[in-house]
């Protein structure tokens, strides 16, 4: 097995020595990446001038004042568009956001690389593949749908549970009214929907890995844990990073569906449910201010690119092969 | 492979986990598996059952009286409904084929260490991941500059790129391909997309698929597009053409005294929440068939693997 | 920096600059919510004649859904790009009325510069109700008054009811007369009975399952404040004769700090713990649905609606039992939001505005126009039966527009089994309704708009739970009003009070 890596870190040294990094090379590869730089230049950078509405009192852009003079004749309201975020209230939202996010993280990271790894052991293949069909389902799922399904255990007239627990003679729980069971419900819900998506991103990264590294591992006599050890997880380390990195960089935007509607919007849950993307919702549709809306998609754009940036160093400072740029 | 493991029958199981700890993966993995998949029994149970089921018990496993009258209501929309079928296919294959070929064509250098751009191009994709001009400025560029709307490309070209797929099939070629590999293969003097196609895409094969998935799946399930771009009814895809009776009947099942006493006796009879799971099975099903396609290329190389001594 | 950027838009502004096209006759694009159109080809060729050869103009409707509506009109106003010559509008949509009306999204159609109204649409204001323009004043951008929007002449009169399930009342030896004398905070006897008598066989039973949200208005009398969005303002008026104010004068209160709301609250805290009332309407996402589904089934007592002229027929028969209307007014009356329910405006982007004008004046005044574009084509669409009235085909399905979304509906013929003299009937009902003492007042909620976004974050917290009995009122109603006091209600109160008063010329 060491071998075998330091062959692979001798190619990687003479690659870096030869000469053949010449401007030829250099502008083919530069041609492959034409088509998506036009696109991302014209979709996504074009359009950031929308980002100074975060500072405007917008216009709206007329006949007589077509866009975009309309942005010059907007009022600049400096950081007025941001106050209504910081509140008593701002507290709540920040930590359920920050906290729902870390914690989801890292279950999910635990979660999905290990039913990867256990479904890569499998010897019955068309069990692996019906598991993993079946992890999938949950992502066609809107929350809207989850929330019904949920529903029909949680009623608090008609709910299986509740029934159950009527049928039992025992106390009946009044899930809407009662914040103490959600996060949990919470957090296996978030679990449930997402593992199976992450979990095939897991198992192609480790269908990819050379079986080489294997059978030279299994000569050497490691056994099965020894290799997920030496093998698997350090030739998924790359995968493992990136994901993180790059969840790292949402950990203030929430997602909005599992907060709103899997409590059904209701409102003793707030506690526990109320998240940034849930009250920049409430802000926005009971004032209709474009520019509010903007001004906290663009703050938590900011916190999300300050800490992948820090992420990024971090990772870049430890191994420099896996970081995202 | 199968014929060396039943060759030395008393022998231990080369390479394998024992059959103790393969239980446990089984009992665990299915026991999952049974979750993700139960709910969607579910709402086929409740798209078939009765509307006055619903009113009276709420949602049930067993509903009081079953009907088929969301799945009519459904079909209902006749040629509008192919159509549409017929729009959600077209869309998702040439979106998906388009965009796989512009995110492994952006991906590939990006992850070649020797070329020079390198970080800045990774910095490009990577910066429209975090920071965006909003739906209005972006639908205002699209619109008037690109003259998307009541055309395909709208529906198709505002998803093209996706910063994050970049970033994973990066990470793909990162995982699977050895450096050693485009050494030999640029000594030989192939030009880089000879390369990239002979050589390293077949090595790649299960990111690929992998990506492919995550877009068509993406291009699936898209309706915010037609409802920003497209007002034409002849393009509208299966997604949104459903999900716009569905929001229709909700709204008027809900509001039935603000519409006037003339069509509010029409309203009633609406199947609006059985529809909505009706919907659900209308738009998984074709996806949901069309997953082990993808999944031969995600899966296949472990039975190779697993079992290679 | 900025140099730069004024480049780039400048640069922006020249590519945005849509050729303009010079067809005769002009076509006017319109936008309408609310439609279940699919096939509108029959009906355009016979329109677009009549109109072509009247006033020179054909139309290219886009028949929106309760669906899309929404976004295709926002987008449609945020952009400022060409698309729509006239745009529905109201004071419930995303392109409410007032607060767009105010952001120059549409053309003052009394402009004194411009008089379209005048010049274009005589007939049309001949012909509606002078009161339906007053209720269309609005502030412009400029902050003066003006007219917006062609207010539809519909069910324009609020009346909020109890909707009483007289079969199940009569079941029970309680009479109409029982409901309406006890009144709201004498229903104990009635919801006990009738609870115990329907649970007999087990089943659980709620007699009381109404509209959260604001059902509050109901039992205090308290109309919306249009403007007030959120519902966090309350004004008094007479529920004895809604047409002259209240105990307290023209005054507006924190909804939530009056002694009026507290006794409200704390009725249906009582109601909620005899379990009177469905927990499922207090739960913000399952509120609207259960309510209905409770009317739907006939699976209640008493309800809340709010009601239409001739609405018991339509529902007793759906439902299958005898549904009666009490009235919590005197007279059903007369305020901006049931008069800005539906309104055609004419879009600061249109290319046309003088030849829609000249549309929206012949729809609200030609029979014509106007029932070839709701009923559809005769013959193809619907029949005339010998007593006049319209018998509509199966072809209405693949053409049906949202009648009350288009403008005068009393230009329309009769529908079957509604009697020749319906709108003569239907105008005289409305026609005894009754202004309110502060209608034509708009709260412009801009100046206090940072107040508002984090009070409405607050009121969402709670007044639901509160207004349908589901939390402890004496916990929860002081948490409720220290948080408001904090976010800054007292200034959003003050601040409508100084518009009210200067809206009255005190």
């Amino acid at each position: 097995m060491s071998t075998m890596q330091s062959k692979a870190r001798q190619a990687e040294l003479r690659m870096r020595r030869t000469p053949s990094a010449s401007r030829k090379k250099t502008f083919w590869l530069t041609t492959m990446m034409l088509p998506a730089t036009i696109w991302l230049l014209l979709i996504r950078y074009l359009p950031m001038f929308g980002i100074v509405m975060s500072f405007l009192d917008y216009r709206l852009p007329t006949r007589k004042i077509p866009f975009p003079s309309n942005l010059l004749k907007s009022t600049w309201v400096g950081l007025k568009n941001f106050q209504f975020l910081f509140t008593s209230e701002s507290v709540t939202m920040i930590r359920n956001t920050i906290g729902y996010n870390a914690l989801w993280i890292v279950l999910g990271l635990l979660i999905s690389v290990t039913f990867a790894i256990m479904m890569s052991e499998l010897t019955k293949k068309f069990l692996a593949k019906t598991y993993q069909t079946m992890m999938f389902f949950p992502y066609f799922l809107s929350w809207v749908v989850v929330s019904y399904f949920l529903f029909a255990f949680l009623d608090p007239t008609n709910g299986m549970i509740v029934r159950a627990q009527r049928a039992a003679g025992g106390d009946v729980i009044d899930w809407y009214n009662s914040p103490a069971y959600w996060p949990y419900i919470l957090t296996i819900c978030s679990i449930w929907k997402n593992t199976g998506y992450s979990t095939v991103l897991y198992l192609s990264a480790i269908t990819g890995i050379d079986r080489t590294y294997y059978e030279a591992a299994s000569v050497d006599g490691a056994t099965k844990w020894q290799q997920v050890v030496h093998v698997t997880l350090p030739q998924l380390k790359p995968m493992i990073t990136i994901l993180l990195i790059m969840n790292v960089g949402k950990i203030f935007n929430a997602d909005f569906g599992l907060f709103w509607s899997v409590p059904m919007n209701s409102a003793p849950l707030f506690p526990v449910t109320q998240v940034v993307d849930t009250y920049v919702y409430r802000a926005y549709t009971s004032t209709g201010n474009v520019g509010m809306s903007t001004a906290a998609g663009f703050l938590q754009n900011l916190v999300g690119f300050i800490c992948i940036m820090a992420a990024n160093t971090i990772v870049r400072k430890l191994d420099s092969d896996n970081s995202l740029f | 492979m199968t014929t060396a493991v039943k060759k030395r029958p008393g022998s231990f199981r080369l390479n394998m986990i024992s059959r103790k700890t393969e239980a446990v993966f089984h009992l665990i993995l299915g026991v999952f598996a049974l979750a993700c998949i139960i709910p969607f029994i579910f709402v086929i149970i409740i798209s078939f059952s009765s509307e006055d089921s619903i009113r009276q018990i709420g949602y049930s496993f067993t509903p009081t009286a079953w009907s088929t009258a969301a799945y009519t209501q459904v079909f209902s929309l006749g040629d509008a409904l192919w159509r549409s079928y017929f729009n959600s296919f077209f869309i998702t294959i040439v979106g998906t084929v388009l965009s796989v070929t512009m995110c492994v064509l952006y991906a590939y250098p990006l992850f070649r260490k020797d070329y020079k751009l390198r970080g800045f191009f990774s910095f490009l994709s990577f910066f429209t991941m975090i920071f965006g001009g909003g739906l209005i400025p972006t639908y205002i560029i699209c619109r008037n500059l690109l003259n998307l709307g009541n055309n395909y490309a709208a529906l198709i070209v505002p998803m093209l790129v996706s910063p994050f797929n970049i970033i994973i099939m990066r990470t793909f070629f990162q995982t699977s391909v050895p450096f050693d590999l485009i050494e030999a293969s640029t000594i030989d003097g192939s030009g880089e997309y000879t390369t990239l196609v002979r050589i390293i895409l077949p090595i790649v094969k299960p990111g690929i698929a992998t990506v492919a998935l995550l877009t068509s799946l993406a291009y699936w399930n898209e309706w915010f597009l037609c409802l920003l771009y497209v007002t034409k009814r002849d393009l509208y895809p299966l997604q949104y053409l459903l999900m716009e009776m569905q929001r229709n009947a909700e709204f008027l099942a809900r509001n039935s005294s603000m519409i006037g006493a003339s069509g509010a006796s029409a309203i009633a009879a609406l199947p609006s929440q059985t529809m909505r799971m009706a919907v659900v099975v209308f738009i998984v099903l074709p996806i949901a068939c069309a997953y082990p396609f993808f999944q031969r290329y995600v899966v296949a190389g472990l039975t190779i693997g697993s079992v290679k001594g | 920096m900025k140099k730069f950027l004024a480049l780039i838009l400048a640069a922006m502004m020249l590519l945005s600059l849509v050729p303009a096209m010079a067809d005769s006759p002009v076509e006017i694009t319109i936008l309408l919510e609310g439609n279940n159109v699919t096939d509108d080809a029959a009906v355009l060729e016979k329109l677009n004649a009549y109109l072509n050869e009247k006033i020179g103009v054909t139309i290219v409707p886009t028949w929106g859904t309760w669906g899309n509506f929404d976004q295709t009109a926002q987008n449609a106003v945020n952009s400022g790009r060409y698309e729509y010559d006239i745009l529905f509008t109201c004071s419930w949509t995303a392109n409410e009325y007032a607060p767009y009306a105010k952001k120059d999204a549409y053309i003052r159609l009394d402009d004194p510069d411009d008089n379209l109204l005048e010049k274009y649409g005589a007939e049309l204001k001949a012909v509606l109700p002078e009161l339906l323009f007053e209720g269309a004043m609005t502030e412009g951008p400029d902050g003066e008054k003006g007219i917006y929007a062609v207010p539809g002449f519909k069910d324009f009169a609020t009346m909020n009811t109890w909707d009483v399930n007289v079969t199940l009342l009569e079941k029970y030896g309680y009479t109409l007369e029982d409901v309406e004398k006890a009144g709201f905070y004498g229903w104990n006897d009635i919801f006990a009975t009738v609870k115990a008598g329907e649970e007999k066989d087990g089943k659980v039973f709620y007699p009381f399952i109404f509209e959260g949200a604001v059902v509050e208005r109901y039992v205090t009398g308290t109309p919306i404040i249009t403007g007030d969005a959120n519902g966090l303002l309350s004004y008094y008026m007479n529920t004895e004769d809604v047409s002259t104010p209240g105990a307290y004068g023209n005054v507006i209160f924190n909804k939530y700090a009056t002694p009026e709301f507290e006794k409200f609250a704390r009725q249906m805290r009582e109601y909620y713990l005899a379990g009177y009332i469905d927990p499922a309407i207090a739960i913000g996402e399952t509120a609207t649905d259960t309510w209905r589904n409770a009317q739907n089934t006939a699976n209640y007592l008493i309800s809340s609606e709010v009601s239409l002229y001739g609405y018991e027929f339509t529902t007793s028969e759906q439902r299958g039992i005898q549904v009666a209307y009490v009235m919590t007014t005197d007279a059903p009356y007369i305020d901006n939001t049931s008069v800005q329910g539906a309104m055609m405006a004419i879009s600061s982007n249109s290319e046309h505005p003088v030849e829609a004008m000249k549309f929206l004046n012949l729809l609200n005044t030609d029979p014509y126009v106007m029932t070839l574009m709701n009923y559809g084509v005769e013959g193809i669409h619907y029949n005339l039966n010998d007593a006049g009235e319209v018998e509509f085909t199966d072809a209405r399905s693949t053409y049906s527009p949202w009648t009350n979304g288009l403008g005068n509906v009393t230009l329309l013929p009769p529908q079957k089994g509604q009697g020749a003299d319906f709108q003569k009937r239907f105008a005289e009902f409305y026609g005894n309704s009754k202004k309110l003492p502060i209608y034509g007042f708009t709260f412009d909620s801009k100046p206090v708009e940072i107040e508002i976004a984090q009070i409405a974050n607050i009121k969402e917290a709670y007044a639901l739970s509160l207004c349908t009995g589901a939390v402890d009122v004496d916990e929860k109603l002081p948490e409720f009003l220290s948080k408001l006091e904090g976010a800054g209600m007292q200034k959003v109160v003050d601040e409508a009070n100084a518009q009210l008063k200067a809206f009255l010329g005190e």
